[in-house]
């Protein structure tokens, strides 16, 4: 499967991406304003897509990492993981800074010890941590490693999204309420950053493959 | 009974080295000192600072301790020559797993009557508990620390890159730890915090069992 669709560059993925995410942002900007909060409010169509997308990139590598292990050393799948993880570390970022922007209007606080941003920071440099070992071990072991730490660090991601749940006093709701606009834009934008991650992994596969080709040729 | 080798080996190699085990006591002690003077002279809780402090130092000491552990395997030989027994990879884990937790047990047992007596607190009546906590924290510590340095072993800078990967991932044992010892010295009873316990058990569960799925990839992947 790798072999063939994935990995190749496809501009309409990102043509797709593109479109929707100007769906988003019409979306956005015509979506009611929150009476509280304000215009600070939309920062949410941004910040939960983004973390949205991250979860499901950490969720591939995961995936990816276990049919690695489990099937044969594959090393397609290794490529998937690595490159699903970057883009993750991306949207974790875009998550990281978008976050403080909302808590400091929502919570009046730019960071708060609550259990879900100190997970999802913890989760941010483990995954971090992925990318220093796999760079730092010699290539023959780099992908069964890689494979160990994409299945083990995905622990911390579980623990990031179940924090809200788990912990007592989290300030991050388990539900929100929401007009039907605001919630068809924040579905839309969600849709909107999945395909956006889709055809960036897609595109840094195809980086990866054309890496690993100049390597082995190096050699 | 190739867990039980693996260990007797690894405790022979640590014994062997002695000036590195008093390097490491006196670092453990050297934080432990730091701490209290920075949280001192007068403490605001001492029981909170206190287990803080223990723990911390613990912690961050035995990072030394797993990574040395390796080192000297590497440099004896006895990695290359326990693959090439073919030995059950989760044996060798659990072997080097039970040498470490050793180690930071014995670390433990010499930074807990320090930190008592720098802190004044606890008593012989809460050591049970405290014990009980310090099992929970240092299997858990163990298990994971023995995986994740596997992982790191012959990279440069591994304690810097452990570090990167343990001290987060421990965070849930480190918190607990810190919790339920605070509880102990404070309350006498860890009924405020018990779910801690809970958490730190499952910890505990996943790192074992991951490094029994894992840990025969990483010694193929060493090879």
């Amino acid at each position: 499967m790798t072999s063939g669709w994935l990995g190749k560059s496809r501009p309409y993925l990102w043509w797709l991406a593109v479109a929707m995410l100007l769906c988003s942002f019409w979306g956005i900007a015509h979506a009611p304003t929150e009476a509280q909060m304000g215009t600070v409010q939309k920062i949410i169509y941004i910040h939960v897509p983004s973390a949205t997308a991250a979860y499901t990139a950490f969720f591939v590598t995961f995936v990816a990492s276990i049919v690695y292990l489990v099937s044969g050393k594959g090393r397609r799948w290794d490529q998937v993981a690595v490159s699903s993880c970057e883009i993750g570390m991306v949207f974790s970022a875009v998550v990281l800074v978008s976050g403080p922007l909302w808590a400091r209007s929502a919570w009046n606080t730019w960071w708060t010890w609550e259990p879900r941003l100190t997970s999802f920071l913890i989760m941010w440099i483990l995954y971090g941590g992925y990318f220093l070992i796999r760079s730092s071990v010699s290539p023959g072991s780099r992908r069964d490693v890689s494979a160990v730490l994409g299945v083990v660090l995905f622990v911390s991601a579980i623990v990031s999204y179940l924090s809200v749940a788990w912990w007592r006093g989290s300030l991050h709701p388990r539900s929100v309420t929401m007009t039907p606009e605001m919630r068809m834009t924040l579905t839309i934008s969600i849709f909107a950053w999945l395909a956006f991650y889709v055809a960036a992994l897609v595109e840094r596969l195809g980086l990866e493959r054309t890496r690993e080709r100049i390597e082995e040729q190096a050699r | 009974m190739t867990a039980l080798s693996v260990l007797a080996k690894d405790l022979k190699l640590h014994a062997r080295d002695a000036r590195f085990l008093a390097t490491l006591a006196l670092f453990s002690l050297s934080l432990v000192l730091i701490l209290s003077v920075a949280f001192g002279p007068l403490f605001d809780d001492p029981a909170k600072e206190a287990s803080a402090t223990l723990w911390a130092s613990l912690f961050f000491a035995g990072v030394l301790g797993l990574t040395r552990a390796l080192d000297l395997e590497s440099e004896s030989g006895g990695g290359e020559a326990l693959r090439l027994t073919g030995a059950d990879p989760f044996s060798v884990y659990a072997g080097k797993a039970a040498a470490n937790l050793i180690l930071m047990a014995a670390l433990f047992l010499l930074l807990l009557p320090c930190t008592a007596v720098f802190f004044d607190v606890g008593s012989l009546d809460q050591l049970p508990g405290v014990a009980g906590v310090a099992a929970l924290a240092l299997i858990g510590y163990a298990a994971w620390g023995t995986l994740f340095a596997a992982l790191a072993r012959g990279l440069k800078a591994r304690e810097l890159l452990l570090s990167i990967l343990l001290f987060p991932t421990l965070i849930p044992l480190w918190i607990g730890a810190v919790k339920l010892t605070r509880s102990l010295w404070a309350d006498g009873t860890i009924d405020p915090v018990s779910d801690w316990v809970k958490i730190m058990v499952l910890a505990d569960v996943l790192g074992v069992a991951l490094a029994a799925w894992l840990y025969e990839t990483i010694q193929e992947a060493e090879e």
